[in-house]
């Protein structure tokens, strides 16, 4: 599932290469991608914007079987009991076979939708709702125990039952839920766009505790839960729009400390190991480690362009995507840059999205707050081979989606 | 032998380079998937030295100053400069005019090189850039104001001074930290008072009321407006141009 593992951890067996050798393989989609892989045994399952849930063979890229949804689905599938579950901007939950991809159920949420404001980011006109661009995540499903847990943009977070998919319970949020829940120790962990976190009993649905973060009522920028949580050692990291990475007490919600990040959101979730917490940053563009006792800051690296993309650990390495299309792969110790991968996409540079530093190019991009300017900015930022994905790394192999429409097996 | 005929290339090279003469210049920037349409007024200035200014259609740039003016036969180069990097485009053009009255060459920003292609089709109209005007007597000196932004208390300071070309301002802001802002643009018509800094993105905009002493308008800060009211701090300095 997302993560790796229910409680979020961003930590995988084995370890990731320290030199990049070769493309093994890459498999094409017809649109965008921004769903994470996962994988069971040997077959990658993903989603794509074209709306269908793929099965990959993870040797040689063939596909195994595609199954349609109703609509984008930007949400990464989590595989449990035989049974892939994933979510689509139709509304639905989807269970389909693992082996076959036949539809095993559907469940109907109350319906999709993207975070949305009056004004957002300072966009004109001001006293007019906005969708956010920026909100392109569907939340993840997790599967404890028999029960799909995952968030919609209804507001609520779903306990469905996994093998029938009748609802269990739901319980509602003031805004759109795209995160993906953590579980741990019988309680889900999630954060919403209303600037609340959240832990839920994971039987009954009731609340244990809520965490109030930033507030914008300007322009709803530094604002709500995008990021997924990390629950290790009785502690939750959680990253905010509000700027903030988070460390909360998984017992009380009580907040043990703050890194605020002048501005930028922090986006990814973030990974844990040996007692330090890994993110990365939007605006700011920086890949950061802070020890996750205290939140001092031991570690920060220019990614050079936003960071949407969670960080994945494998042995000593660790790897994240960039939204000006590279794949970066650093060493978890000292954060120096050991390879990098960029995709054709990203070398074409169509529109000079970005500069020659693989900036994103402000002048050229977003140079507009008026009518659809910064749809078409944000459209072009995303065409350029941007990787949103969380990268799964299996056996030294790296596999990321990218919005270049492919999925990739790096070595 | 080869050195005449190298001689006689580079000869012919320049006699089918025509120079530039003043005059609107239109045409396209061809980046990959994208054509940036412009149109630059170059003309002799007093003095006789070149000015210019541009206009960028699709990307809200419209009689920006052209800086750094170059005519050194056969090669011509001018520069644009919208606001200090990030935030604004920094961008330069070398081309040359061929027998055609084609004036052609290379177009180079953020370290982005495309070609442009650009056809004389009038008289120039260059943009003169906006002059900054002197303030009433009244409103030189120390301004101080204050407000709220997320929360948190912000303190500002506001330094206004006539020069010789006209008033200068200066904003400094103290909340979690210090922040000076130079503004580019200082104008005063009547009552109303305007202040923009365009390396920062950042305005204010206010009217002086004179019998309450003060100026009471809206910061601008990117998207964000925020009332903010300048009161007297300090008695106004005398400034010498």
């Amino acid at each position: 599932m997302f993560r790796g593992d229910p409680a979020h951890t961003g930590v995988y067996a084995g370890t990731a290469p320290r030199q990049f050798h070769r493309i093994k393989w890459k498999f094409t989609t017809g649109d965008r991608v921004f769903s994470s892989p996962v994988a069971s045994g040997k077959v990658l399952y993903f989603a794509g914007d074209d709306g269908n849930i793929y099965a990959v063979d993870t040797d040689n890229g063939r596909q195994i079987w595609k199954r349609a949804t109703g609509g984008p689905a930007p949400s990464t599938p989590a595989v449990e009991g035989g049974t892939v579950y994933v979510c689509s901007y139709d509304g639905r939950l989807y269970a389909l076979n693992a082996q076959s991809g036949a539809l095993k159920w559907k469940f109907a949420t109350g319906g999709e939708r993207r975070f949305e404001a009056k004004g957002i980011h300072g966009l004109q006109p001001r006293n007019q709702t906005i969708v956010d661009q920026f909100d392109v995540f569907l939340s993840s499903p997790v599967v404890i125990q028999g029960t799909v847990y995952f968030g919609s943009g209804d507001g609520n977070l779903y306990a469905v039952d996994a093998n029938s998919g009748e609802l269990r319970w739901k319980f509602q949020t003031g805004d759109v839920v795209h995160s993906s829940p953590a579980y741990a120790d019988g309680a889900l962990y999630f954060g919403s766009w209303d600037s609340r976190f959240y832990a839920v009993d994971a039987v009954t649905g009731k609340e244990k505790w809520r965490f109030q973060a930033g507030e914008d009522p300007l322009i709803h920028n530094q604002v709500g839960f995008q990021s997924s949580a990390a629950v290790i050692n009785g502690v939750v990291y959680v990253g905010c729009r509000d700027s903030n990475l988070y460390a909360l007490d998984v017992t009380t919600g009580k907040e043990k400390w703050r890194f605020n990040n002048e501005g930028s959101w922090v986006i990814t979730s973030p990974a844990v190991k040996d007692g330090k917490v890994f993110f990365a940053t939007s605006d700011s563009s920086l890949y950061r480690v802070v020890d996750a006792a205290t939140g001092k800051s031991l570690l920060r690296e220019d990614t050079k362009a936003y960071v949407f993309s969670s960080p994945a650990i494998a042995g000593d390495v660790v790897v994240y995507g960039v939204l000006n299309g590279t794949l970066q792969a650093r060493d978890v110790n000292t954060g120096a840059l050991l390879w990098e991968y960029q995709t054709e996409a990203s070398k074409a540079n169509k529109g000079w999205v970005l500069t020659s530093e693989r900036k994103f190019n402000g002048p050229l991009v977003f140079h507009s707050p008026w009518r659809e300017a910064a749809t078409v900015a944000v459209d072009r930022q995303f065409n350029i081979g941007a990787i949103f994905s969380s990268p799964l790394i299996i056996n030294g192999i790296v596999y990321f989606t990218s919005t270049d429409g492919c999925l990739y097996a790096l070595e | 032998m080869r050195v005449l005929a190298a001689f006689l290339i580079f000869s012919a090279a320049i006699c089918n380079a025509a120079e530039l003469t003043p005059g609107r210049w239109e045409g396209v920037v061809h980046i990959p998937d994208r054509e940036l349409t412009v149109v630059v007024d170059l003309d002799r200035g007093t003095g006789g030295a070149w000015v210019g200014s541009i206009t960028v259609v699709g990307l809200d740039i419209k009689g920006a100053p052209l800086s750094d003016i170059v005519m050194k036969a056969p090669e011509i180069v001018f520069s644009v400069q919208t606001a200090p990097p990030p935030r604004g485009l920094q961008a330069t053009f070398k081309g040359k005019v061929d027998p055609s009255g084609m004036l052609s060459g290379n177009f180079i920003e953020a370290g982005n090189t495309a070609p442009f292609s650009l056809r004389k089709t009038g008289p120039p109209n260059v943009e003169a850039p906006p002059r900054n005007t002197p303030v009433a007597k009244e409103l030189e000196g120390e301004w101080k104001g204050e407000y709220e932004l997320n929360g948190y208390k912000r303190e500002v300071t506001l330094q206004l001074a006539n020069q010789s070309q006209g008033a200068t301002a200066e904003m400094v802001v103290v909340g979690k930290r210090t922040t000076k802002i130079p503004m580019d643009t200082v104008t005063q018509e009547g009552d109303f008072l305007s202040l923009q800094s365009r390396g920062m993105g950042m305005s204010y905009e206010g009217r002086f009321r004179k019998e309450n002493q003060e100026i009471k308008g809206i910061f601008g800060q990117g998207p964000i407006e925020i009332p903010l009211v300048f009161h007297r701090g300090a008695a106004p300095k005398t400034q010498t141009p």
